[in-house]
């Protein structure tokens, strides 16, 4: 800090950005998310839990498109 | 000569007056700008700009996750946050090694899109306008407003105005037409922006990897109905403007002198095409003109490079007057990038912030603004480049590089096309932006809402793009990505006002090292080790003055005029000021990790 005069840091500086075993939201794992599959597809079940099979798109040539 | 040429004129013996605005209203954040006015000659005879604020942000980022930098960084501005976060995210997709599905893409570019029509017409509507309305016009230029009167507005059909008296009647704050129009407008606009980045304006939705948008068919039509209610106002607005900035060139010949600088432009591109961007730095080049608005450095209205490795290898912060200490005998950060070609010890990637606070000295040291530079190898020159308040340069930088070719934007020849539909009003209308012959204070305000057309116009793309992906079922928005050991990256964009860069090292997965270089530093910086003026001094430096008043209630309209047509946005350039007597209380509550040392 060149020649300013600071106080006592209260954060050290070594402290770890992550803890180890943490869940991280970049890594996300795709099968504890439902609806969400592995080519980047969505079904229903992303955006409701109730009936979802019927809120499918009915071929499955069909995009599974959000409901809002 | 890096700087403007003077202008040789038969002189009177000087009258020499001090005269300074310090802090300067309606921007944001704490500049002064120092002028000795030559009142018998009537032009600024010098000038210097300085800033009080310091922004430690290089200094506290280091050693944090960098997962963190985009929403640390958003709260640089308290307007443009959101450009901050996506050029982190540009930066961290590269460190990552990452790209994001294109639907993420699109919800960013919309994002963007929103913030510079919502920015850009809030700043010029209802700041830049107050030194152009009845009232100020009144004040400093009473002639000038009698023959606004006289004088039809020659695009009348459209903006609905007689005369040019009428719109700067309607420009008046508070109570003028467009005035409040334009706050409607503005906070129409923040609600498009807030469908596709969560909150204004620092998002709650821009991760780097992608976004945590829900990409629903309402989200872009929702954008798209208030995207139409906005149109007309926008072809409007361009119509006003022209007329009244051609008024000031034909009712007060000489006018292009005021806040004319040398043509020295930079600007580092906007908007990712999903289709071409990968995030890797050896091929930046490519995608860097692959962006919808292209990146380039302007010399004398030539175009120097579009070449974004070359514009970031180039790129040096120098200082010469501000309060810092040099950081040459530190250990360098980056010797060589990832192609192999050295990297400069005074780049971004290589700077440490020492701050040194010490006393205003106009002939020393004298703001805690650095000097960024843009290296010319052929010139072996230091060029102080400026960002003409963004629009400017962003438009220069199109038209002569002329690789935008959408379907609603076309850049060729010198020229931007934008084609707007038809709107609840006004049928669809094509709008033409030609290089212009100056680089001054009202080619950059008359920038300003051609670029809300363009951004307008890229949207639609944007959204008609978007809805076809969401149609064929392309809604994964996220790529998941690991944190590296050890990684560098850089991102480029443009904040409202100008250029953006983000400079990222990697350490041990912290921060080693991280330097945002926003518009403001560019434009406010003042002289440099080599006596080159930074842009607002150069631009006010030998400018003549207009206003009708003498020594005694000088307002320095004209000044004022030239230093709004940056769109200064001090908060960026420079951290924390509490004022004398006030304690800040700092609380750390780690949840995890506290057990550590």
């Amino acid at each position: 800090m060149g020649r300013i005069r600071v106080g006592r840091p209260q954060v050290k500086p070594d402290t770890p950005t992550h803890v180890p075993g943490l869940h991280e939201g970049n890594r996300g794992p795709y099968q504890e998310q439902v609806g969400h599959h592995e080519d980047g597809t969505a079904d229903s079940r992303r955006s409701t839990g109730i009936r979802t099979r019927r809120h499918n798109a009915i071929l499955d040539v069909m995009p599974n498109i959000p409901p809002g | 000569m890096t700087t403007t040429e003077s202008r040789p004129t038969g002189r009177k013996p000087a009258q020499l007056v001090d005269m300074s605005w310090d802090p300067i209203t309606r921007i944001i954040g704490n500049l002064g700008i120092y002028t000795k006015i030559d009142f018998a000659n009537r032009e600024v005879a010098e000038c210097h700009s300085t800033s009080s604020l310091f922004r430690g942000y290089s200094v506290f980022m280091k050693g944090k996750d960098p997962r963190d930098a985009g929403f640390i960084t958003s709260r640089i501005c308290g307007i443009c946050g959101d450009n901050h976060t996506t050029c982190s995210n540009y930066a961290q997709q590269m460190a990552y090694g990452i790209k994001p599905p294109p639907m993420a893409e699109y919800i960013t570019n919309l994002g963007e899109a929103a913030e510079y029509m919502f920015d850009h017409t809030i700043f010029q509507d209802n700041l830049v306008f107050v030194d152009f309305c009845e009232a100020m016009v009144k004040a400093t230029n009473p002639g000038l407003l009698a023959r606004a009167e006289r004088t039809d507005a020659p695009r009348g059909e459209i903006h609905g105005f007689r005369t040019i008296a009428d719109i700067m009647k309607a420009f008046n704050p508070f109570e003028g037409e467009v005035y409040k129009e334009a706050l409607r407008v503005s906070r129409v606009t923040r609600e498009m922006f807030c469908l596709m980045e969560g909150r204004h304006v620092h998002p709650s939705t821009l991760y780097p990897g992608g976004v945590g948008t829900m990409p629903q068919p309402s989200v872009f039509t929702d954008y798209l109905s208030r995207l139409m209610h906005v149109i007309d106002f926008i072809k409007k607005a361009v119509a006003m403007n022209d007329d009244v900035f051609d008024f000031f060139y034909e009712a007060l010949p000489g006018y292009e002198e005021v806040g004319r600088r040398r043509i020295l432009l930079g600007c580092w591109g906007a908007w990712q095409d999903p289709a071409v961007v990968d995030y890797r730095y050896a091929s930046m080049n490519e995608w860097g003109k692959a962006m919808h608005v292209t990146p380039g450095v302007i010399v004398d209205g030539q175009l120097v490079t579009n070449n974004l490795i070359d514009i970031n290898l180039n790129m040096r912060i120098m200082l010469g007057s501000s309060f810092y200490d040099d950081w040459v005998n530190e250990q360098p950060f980056v010797t060589h990038d990832p192609l192999g070609n050295p990297v400069d010890m005074r780049h971004p990637w290589n700077q440490t912030t020492v701050p040194v606070p010490q006393k205003r000295e106009f002939d020393g040291n004298y703001s805690w603004v650095m000097s960024p530079r843009w290296y010319h190898k052929e010139t072996d020159k230091h060029l102080a480049l400026d960002t003409g308040g963004g629009p400017l340069a962003r438009l220069w930088s199109t038209a002569l590089s002329g690789l935008v070719d959408t379907r609603y934007v076309k850049a060729a020849n010198g020229k931007v096309r934008i084609q707007l539909p038809k709107g609840e009003s006004l049928p669809e209308t094509t709008l033409e932006w030609s290089i212009p012959k100056w680089s001054n204070t009202l080619e950059r305000d008359r920038a300003r809402p051609y670029f809300v057309a363009y951004a307008a116009a890229m949207a639609l793309q944007f959204l008609e793009e978007s809805m076809e992906l969401l149609r064929a079922g392309e809604t994964k928005v996220f790529q998941d990505f690991e944190v590296p050991d050890e990684a560098i990256g850089c991102g480029f964009h443009e904040a409202v006002r100008g250029v953006l860069s983000h400079h990222l090292v990697i350490k041990d997965k912290k921060i080693a090292n991280y330097h945002p270089y926003p518009p403001t530093p560019w434009n406010a910086s003042p002289r440099d080790i080599y006596g080159t003026p930074g842009p607002y001094e150069d631009a006010v430096q030998g400018q003549p003055i207009f206003e009708e008043n003498g020594p005694d209630d000088f307002k320095g309209v004209d000044i004022m005029r030239t230093v709004r047509s940056f769109d200064p946005c001090l908060p960026c350039g420079v951290h924390m000021y509490m004022g004398k007597g006030k304690t800040l209380d700092v609380v750390h509550s780690p949840t995890y990790g506290a057990s550590h040392g």
